[in-house]
């Protein structure tokens, strides 16, 4: 991993600290999502092609946008079911 | 700033202290509070009190926290090889992600923010207490 672009060293890094920020919430607790991210992360570590790199960055970015995604469905969702069902 | 002025409007209604100029880069509190103390013990302002002035961590206790910390965090291996010098890949068997879990948890014990480059510096637990040491806002 050092002997890589450490510019592209310091983006996994900071997209994995940014997931790991967003995994807090997450519905299945904060361990479950910590030991998942960490084997994700963990299975490409011997990635060496810049290319490759890249793609997964793009992928993790992706996921984080899921997340989010899923925050927002999950609150839309209880408010919805705490006003309709009255 | 409010605590730097407010001494000098009562040290300006004492009248028995010769006035000087806080410097208001430094460490505003402390030095003003010690030197006004010099001046004028008698007439010391009680009522000033610094609630919010920095007390200073020590080494022993920034040591202690953090080897809390990691006694704590589940990936540590051997918790025995656990000590001020441990390096955390070498001693502890965590690997570079767990090492940036471990930053991150050292700034919240200590509500800082640790920039990317500095946090990859950090290999050991005595490089973390260096650079927690270093640091004026963390508590």
């Amino acid at each position: 991993m050092t002997s890589t672009n450490p510019a592209l060293r310091h983006q996994v890094i900071r997209i994995y600290k940014d997931l790991l920020y967003l995994g807090r919430e997450y519905p299945q607790g904060y361990d479950f999502f910590r030991t998942r991210l960490h084997r994700a992360f963990a299975s490409q570590k011997n990635l060496t092609d810049e290319k490759k790199i890249r793609k997964g960055i793009e992928r993790a970015e992706f996921v984080k946008k899921e997340i989010e995604a899923l925050y927002y469905l999950k609150r839309y969702r209880t408010l919805r079911q705490r006003y309709d069902k009255s | 700033m409010i605590r730097t002025a407010f001494l000098r409007t009562a040290r300006q209604a004492i009248r028995s202290a010769p006035r000087y100029h806080a410097p208001i880069a430094r460490p505003v509190a402390r030095s003003s509070l010690f030197q006004s103390k010099q001046v004028a013990p008698a007439t010391y302002f009680q009522a000033v009190r610094s609630y919010s002035a920095h007390a200073g961590l020590s080494k022993d206790e920034v040591e202690g926290r953090i080897m809390d910390l990691l006694k704590n965090f589940d990936k540590v291996q051997d918790a025995s090889k656990l000590n001020a010098q441990s390096h955390f890949h070498n001693d502890l068997g965590l690997d570079s992600l767990d090492t940036v879990e471990v930053v991150m948890a050292i700034e919240e014990e200590f509500s800082i923010e640790i920039p990317d480059k500095e946090a990859d510096a950090i290999h050991s637990v005595n490089q973390a207490v260096e650079y927690i040491l270093a640091q004026p806002d963390a508590h």
